[in-house]
């Protein structure tokens, strides 16, 4: 476990000097401030643009900020994380950064583990602060009650990206692109977005987690419908990670 | 005793055999250079006893103890310089060999001494200046920094020299010979003046198998065929001495099976290079006779000393 802890300060001194916790902090804040706004100025901006036509909205509420933040992070954000550690494995190990460090006693676990930690760590705070800024703005703008368990939504979104930080490390271990981990977080969102369609299957749909927040933010619905996707998600993540430490073990360097 | 050895490797990929049956022993305290042309499974053999890649089949054995696939090789007393070492851009040296060291598992209180003591023996400056930017020749100085660190038994030096401009190449040898008689070096390479200059021990690796290997005086005196250069006074001279001396080696009875004497070859317009395999005086004896007889005389009659290029070219035959 030792040597996991020296990885993953190498991981973030070089992640932090390349500039990457800098990216992701700037577009999930971006994110925050962006989903109260649009919002709020949405039912303006249809206005503006449909001139002469008679366009009757509902007035904006806190359900329509949190929707927006939820498809941002969902849409967006995950997807940001898919390609940042796309190829972190692969170019390791390709570029021969290893060797030296394998010869040393590094085992191949500690990569997948360090990276992982990581890239989790980086998605929960990201994923908090963003949360906490949209939390600030929606009740600034919106003086509603229709959202009352806010952090709700949070929980489900929270896993789903930890798989989807696994599902883009296998990617990576297992093949030789940089492009292999976004392409398998590609590939399963296609499978899982196929399964959606099978209705008895899908509170075992680790999408599930993801496509509807809303009905647990405001309160008509509770986690424990998808307790099944909660208990698969942990199991693909957990799967993931111990194919991806098998397939580097197996990786010559 | 050996430090390294390696009995009845064999290794293919894919089907494909690059070991077949290599036996190999590299003594302690020696500086062994490994030598054979690209593809010759130079690298393969290394990373097999780096425990970097699995053996088909035979056992390696570093100081008394087995390699075993995934094991760390610095727990067996293992430096690795690879053939283009590989560091992590946005880091400094000093960072890097931290990391290094932190692995290793050298007690972080001695660690910045050694690594400021490292860095001036491979002679790179300790500044926050980040690894990008840095030129092969200061990788490659970084690279034998990070393989000493731990201060291993044994170190691993693949092609070392190949990417290098000449200046580079000599300090890097030199750099290597400084360390004789304190750690003990597997170094591959195809550059013969390289592993002439500094290696006592030479192995050569040909079709995935060991053609011989052993102390490199003794290997040079016993397989690479000695030579004597006659020269004349002038080119007409030397050619007709030539073609006498091709007429001599021609009428030679051969020995059925046995390859025929090579013929004197010309070297320069003056000088005749003579094979002896036999010793000097067998060969010269018949030689210098049918000269004399044609009223041939050579002015200069000079042993050469056969090189690892010549021994190279006869097992590698």
């Amino acid at each position: 476990m030792k040597a996991t802890w020296f990885f993953l300060r190498k991981e973030g001194l070089v992640h932090w000097r390349r500039g990457r916790f800098l990216l992701i902090g700037l577009v999930f804040l971006l994110f925050a401030l962006e989903s109260p706004l649009v919002a709020r100025l949405t039912p303006q901006l249809l206005k503006s643009m449909g001139n002469g036509i008679q366009i009757t909205l509902p007035a904006p509420t806190s359900v329509d900020s949190w929707t927006q933040f939820y498809k941002n992070i969902d849409q967006l954000g995950i997807f940001l994380f898919a390609i940042v550690w796309s190829g972190s494995i692969a170019a390791e190990v390709k570029s021969g950064t290893l060797v030296n460090l394998v010869t040393k006693g590094l085992p191949r676990y500690a990569v997948v583990l360090a990276k992982f930690a990581l890239a989790a760590a980086t998605w929960l705070l990201a994923l908090l602060g963003s949360f906490l800024v949209t939390w600030a703005y929606t009740t600034y703008y919106f003086k509603d009650a229709l959202t009352p368990h806010v952090w709700q939504g949070l929980w489900p979104l929270a896993l789903y990206g930890l798989m989807v930080i696994a599902i883009t490390l296998l990617g990576s271990a297992a093949t030789q692109s940089s492009f292999a981990g976004f392409i398998a977080v590609a590939a399963s969102v296609v499978v899982m977005g196929l399964g959606d369609m099978w209705r008895p299957l899908r509170r075992f749909n680790p999408l599930s987690l993801t496509t509807n927040a809303l009905p647990w933010v405001r309160g008509t619905k509770t986690l424990t419908s998808v307790a099944p996707a909660f208990a698969l998600t942990v199991l693909i993540t957990g799967g993931c990670l111990a194919l991806a430490i098998v397939a580097l073990n197996r990786r010559r360097l | 005793m050996a430090l390294v050895e390696l009995q009845h490797v064999s290794k293919a990929f894919k089907d494909q055999p690059v070991l077949t049956d290599l036996s190999l022993a590299v003594p302690e305290g020696s500086i062994y250079g490994f030598v054979g042309e690209n593809g010759a499974g130079k690298t393969t053999t290394m990373k097999l006893i780096l425990g970097l890649l699995q053996r088909d089949a035979g056992t390696i054995t570093v100081a008394g103890r087995p390699v075993v696939y995934g094991g760390a090789a610095v727990a067996a007393g293992i430096g690795y310089l690879p053939d283009v070492p590989e560091f992590y851009d946005e880091l400094t040296p000093s960072e890097y060999l931290s990391l290094c060291g932190r692995l290793t598992g050298i007690d972080g209180r001695e660690l910045p001494q050694r690594i400021a003591a490292m860095l001036k023996t491979v002679g790179l400056p300790q500044n926050r200046r980040r690894i990008r930017g840095f030129s092969r020749g200061m990788k490659q100085r970084l690279g034998v920094a990070q393989a000493l660190l731990a201060r291993p038994r044994l170190l691993i030096a693949d092609e070392p020299t190949s990417a290098l401009d000449p200046t580079g190449r000599r300090e890097f040898l030199d750099l290597l010979a400084s360390l004789r008689g304190e750690t003990t070096i597997l170094l591959s390479s195809h550059i013969l003046g390289d592993v002439e200059r500094i290696c006592d021990h030479v192995g050569i690796l040909h079709g995935g198998r060991l053609q011989a290997q052993g102390p490199l005086k003794a290997l040079l005196a016993a397989h690479a065929q000695a030579k004597v250069a006659l020269g004349f006074a002038d080119a007409a001279t030397t050619q007709q001495a030539a073609a006498v001396l091709h007429v001599a080696a021609a009428a030679k009875p051969v020995a059925a099976g046995a390859a025929p004497q090579p013929d004197a070859t010309a070297v320069t317009a003056t000088t005749l290079l003579l094979p002896a395999a036999q010793g000097l005086t067998q060969a010269l004896q018949p030689a210098l006779a049918a000269l004399l007889a044609q009223g041939l005389v050579p002015v200069r009659v000079s042993p050469v000393q056969p090189s690892l290029e010549d021994l190279f070219m006869e097992v590698t035959r």
